[in-house]
């Protein structure tokens, strides 16, 4: 059996879901998420198909935001406002390494039940983009740190995109370019949330929300 | 149908110029008050002529295959039309010197994007011609006259009305869209067209939910609390609009629906007429015990819906039992009554307007003599009052003595339609004798006598546009009373256009019947002539006298020996103890030379005061049972979505 490239990129994102979710400290977070940002954005070179010279021109676009500007800003971010760099796990990182271990396993399980027959070619394609997405929440679920909770929304992102690409063949860029605003919008959003939080709290523990309950 | 689209896309932009050009506060409201009445001026010759010739078009528009709009006028809808735009575009006039506080430019502008949006949302919801179009425009009617309604924001009780407003607009929206699920659970498809195929049992259910959700529009006992708070918050203009013609969007539901089900059971006759006699009763019986002159027309709305209710009630009888005179005389009686009503409340209302703009205070029993003074106004509310009452030459006669004769034909029919006919009757004749309490109070105490507070001293009726409406309207009142022939062909189209079972509708006994009404009048308005003629001719060269009302030869007479408004009302009220509950609160006068006391009195709507027993308490107790899933955890919250995902996912 010869190994499929799409494959072989797929199973590095799906490496860098278990590492995301082991890793303590939010540069190390950071990275992971960017070294998944570039490699999610490779999968069209490979795919191949219309990869006219537009094509190509809007997959690199997608790399350098995806993998480059959104991780360098967030980067930048923390390093100003002074957070603290703790992830503040809600669930403990073994913990969530054997619950990354499970979701994989039930995302393949459920891409099989809903078999798609245009993406049948790369066997790990839906599984990992589902994987992504359920990864994502998981990130926003179980993770107090506000960054570390816009982290697991731009993963929830990556696999949206994942998910697009896939199964969007004629209307890809439509797709990929309307993911893209979004993620921005959605960063940027945060970014001042995240603003007024720390600034009413003093801190960008997501626990201080509860006060806020009526 | 492009005329009617003209005019409406007249009115938006108008409304929306209003915002653009905010900051200059005349020229706002010129263009604002121009193209709204413009606007409303073409929709009413267009519905006017449609009507007239029963032409009838539609129009649709498809967006992307789901979302299809329908637009249809015939009869029913251009007659409600001719109702609304009439009233919006005195309205509109109005409201130019109403709205004279240019300190409040900005909420001003803002008051007129919202009412043009009411008005053409109002438009839209009686042209609806599927569900999706309907459940739209309703939607937009409710939420832009709940914005118009809390345009005083500042005080509370204004937004406590705007706040039971909502809730009450969103729950008979909620029994409406169960009435067309039911619908759309048959049919299958979101027009009208297939809507008698469903099966009967069904259709009571559908009626009964669609009565419940527009009669909580129309203000029917005992859905009606939210409308004597929320009419007198709104500017005055604006609830002449919703008093007049926006609670009758409710009937205009009821009649579609009743039309649309086209299944002649008594049951559909007999619950509106019951709902129309008792909130009829209810209503001027609250509105005898009001003292706020706003609250006391808002619940004299829902006595007018209740005689509206009787007439469409009576037609229906009359159409299930076959007999095609009662049948139309009771809903054209019914639609013309929509059509005086909506003249003379809204005349009222802005009569209200005028005292309360000039006075500062809606209390009745603050007020006094303002007839000196308000020529204009005073004469035309009076005018207003002795329509709103139903005596002769006015209009408000003309369309319940439809509904009379309607309920005597019904009187020689079996047993079942023979009761309510009766029942029809003694309770219209309640509800007018009622009627003339309440607003002989409003004219004897607010009007006559001497002022009783500072408040009514001096005022002047300054604001030609004001005056030029309410003369209009007061105008129409009396020649629809004098002339019932022009206007009745307007209701009568209408009723045939609704295709209800009884054939061709012939004029030639509501000819008769308006003659006779034109021949009465002239000799009453004669005889009258004749006594002041007489009068005249008698007192001539004798010297009159002129002096203060009530003095009754005493030489110290102070304006608090004059009877107030609540001591007028309150032997009636006695009467009416265990519908209405009178609420006193007075110390009891001790000794022979007692201090300064008070006595103050309140009328207690007893939907309004079971209300909170029976539905507001059992729900925030169901609903305080689920407060745990608002914990502001937002971990968890996150987990709602996930769960809210994967449930989809699953299940559909």
């Amino acid at each position: 059996m010869i190994l499929h490239p799409v494959d072989t990129i797929l199973s590095l994102v799906l490496l860098s879901v278990l590492f995301s979710f082991g890793s303590s400290r939010l540069p190390g977070l950071i990275k992971v998420l960017a070294f998944q940002g570039i490699v999610v954005s490779m999968v069209p070179f490979f795919i191949g198909h219309d990869m006219n010279t537009g094509g190509i021109f809007f997959t690199f676009g997608t790399l350098l935001i995806r993998g480059i500007i959104i991780p360098m800003s967030i980067f930048i971010a923390i390093k100003k406002v002074a957070i603290k760099r703790e992830v503040e796990p809600i669930v403990g990182y073994h913990a969530s390494m054997l619950c990354g271990l499970g979701l994989i396993v039930a995302a393949t399980y459920i891409s099989r039940q809903l078999n798609i027959p245009s993406i049948s070619d790369y066997k790990l394609l839906f599984p990992t983009a589902i994987a992504l997405l359920v990864a994502g929440m998981f990130l926003l679920m179980a993770r107090r740190n506000a960054i570390a909770m816009v982290l697991g929304y731009i993963m929830m992102e990556n696999g949206i995109y994942l998910v697009g690409t896939t199964i969007s063949i004629r209307a890809r860029h439509i797709v990929e370019f309307g993911i893209l605003l979004d993620v921005l919008a959605g960063v940027m959003i945060m970014a001042i949330i995240l603003q007024n939080i720390k600034r009413t709290f003093d801190d960008v523990d997501t626990a201080h929300l509860r006060t806020l309950k009526e | 149908m492009n005329q009617f689209f003209v005019s409406i896309l007249i009115i938006l932009v108008g409304g929306f110029l209003s915002l653009v050009l905010a900051r200059q506060f005349k020229l706002m409201k010129i263009v604002a008050v121009f193209s709204l009445s413009a606007g409303c001026f073409l929709g009413l010759m267009d519905a006017v002529t449609k009507l007239l010739h029963s032409g009838s078009e539609a129009v649709s528009f498809k967006y992307l295959n789901i979302l299809s709009l329908a637009f249809q006028i015939d009869g029913l809808p251009a007659f409600f039309l001719v109702a609304i735009f009439a009233v919006c575009l005195l309205a509109a006039i109005y409201s130019f010197h109403y709205m004279d506080q240019s300190v409040d430019a900005v909420r001003t502008a803002v008051h007129y994007f919202f009412f043009s949006i009411l008005i053409a949302s109002m438009a839209l919801v009686v042209t609806a011609a599927n569900i999706i179009t309907f459940m739209l425009s309703w939607e937009i009617m409710s939420l832009s006259s709940f914005f118009l309604v809390i345009y005083n924001y500042e005080s509370s009780e204004n937004r406590k009305a705007g706040y039971l407003y909502f809730i009450f607009s969103h729950v008979g929206a909620m029994f409406i869209f169960a009435a067309f699920g039911i619908i759309y659970g048959y049919t299958g498809s979101f027009g009208f067209g297939a809507v008698d195929s469903i099966p009967q049992a069904a259709k009571i259910l559908v009626f009964i939910f669609s009565f419940i959700g527009f009669g909580s529009k129309a203000g029917v006992f005992p859905f009606h609390v939210w409308l004597p708070h929320a009419h007198p918050a709104a500017p005055s203009h604006i609830s002449a609009v919703m008093s007049g013609v926006m609670i009758k969007t409710g009937i205009y539901g009821i009649v579609k629906i009743y039309t649309l089900l086209n299944f002649h059971t008594p049951l559909f006759g007999n619950i509106v007429l019951v709902a129309g006699v008792i909130s009829g009763i209810l209503g001027i019986v609250y509105a005898l015990g009001q003292q706020d002159f706003k609250r006391l027309l808002a619940y004299s709305s829902v006595e007018n819906i209740g005689i509206i209710l009787i007439g469409l009630g009576i037609g229906m009888i009359g159409v299930s039992s076959g007999n095609q005179l009662m049948a139309v005389l009771g809903f054209t009686g019914g639609f013309l009554h929509i059509l005086n009503h909506s003249i003379f409340k809204s005349l009222l209302f802005m009569g209200a307007g005028m005292v309360l703009h000039k006075t500062g205070t809606r209390s009745i029993d603050a007020l006094g003599g303002l007839l000196k003074n308000m020529k204009i106004t005073g004469g035309a509310v009076i005018i207003g009052s002795l329509a709103i009452c139903g005596l002769p030459p006015f209009n408000g006669f003309v369309g319940e003595f439809f509904i009379y004769i309607g309920g005597f034909k019904g009187v020689s029919l079996d047993t079942s339609a023979f009761v309510m006919s009766c029942f029809a009757i003694v309770g219209l004749a309640v509800i007018g004798g009622l009627a003339l309490a309440c607003f002989t109070k409003v004219i004897g105490v607010a009007f006559q006598g001497e002022p009783r507070t500072k408040a009514a001293v001096n005022v002047d009726e300054k604001g030609s546009t004001m005056l030029l409406s309410m003369s209009i309207l007061a105008i129409a009142c009396v020649l629809i009373g004098l002339f019932p022939k022009m206007i009745i062909h307007l209701p009568l189209k209408a009723v045939s256009a609704l295709g209800l079972g009884y054939g061709h509708v012939s004029l030639e006994p509501f000819e008769q019947m308006t003659a006779n009404i034109t021949l009465a009048a002239v000799i009453f308005l004669v005889s009258c002539l004749f006594v002041i003629a007489i009068r005249w001719f008698f007192y001539r060269g004798k010297t009159i006298t002129k002096s203060g009302t009530w003095g009754c030869g005493f030489t110290q007479p102070t304006v608090k020996m004059q009877y107030t408004g609540s001591s007028y009302a309150s032997f009636i009220l006695d009467f009416f103890r265990p519908a209405a509950p009178l609420e006193e609160n007075h110390p009891k006068i001790k000794g022979r030379f007692p201090l300064k006391t008070y006595y103050k009195s309140h009328v207690n709507d007893i939907a309004e005061f079971n209300m909170k027993g029976v539905i507001v308490n059992p729900v925030l107790f169901l609903f305080d049972k689920l407060r745990w899933i608002q914990h502001g955890d937002i971990h968890l919250y996150i987990g709602y979505i996930l769960l809210a995902i994967i449930l989809l996912l699953f299940f559909i």
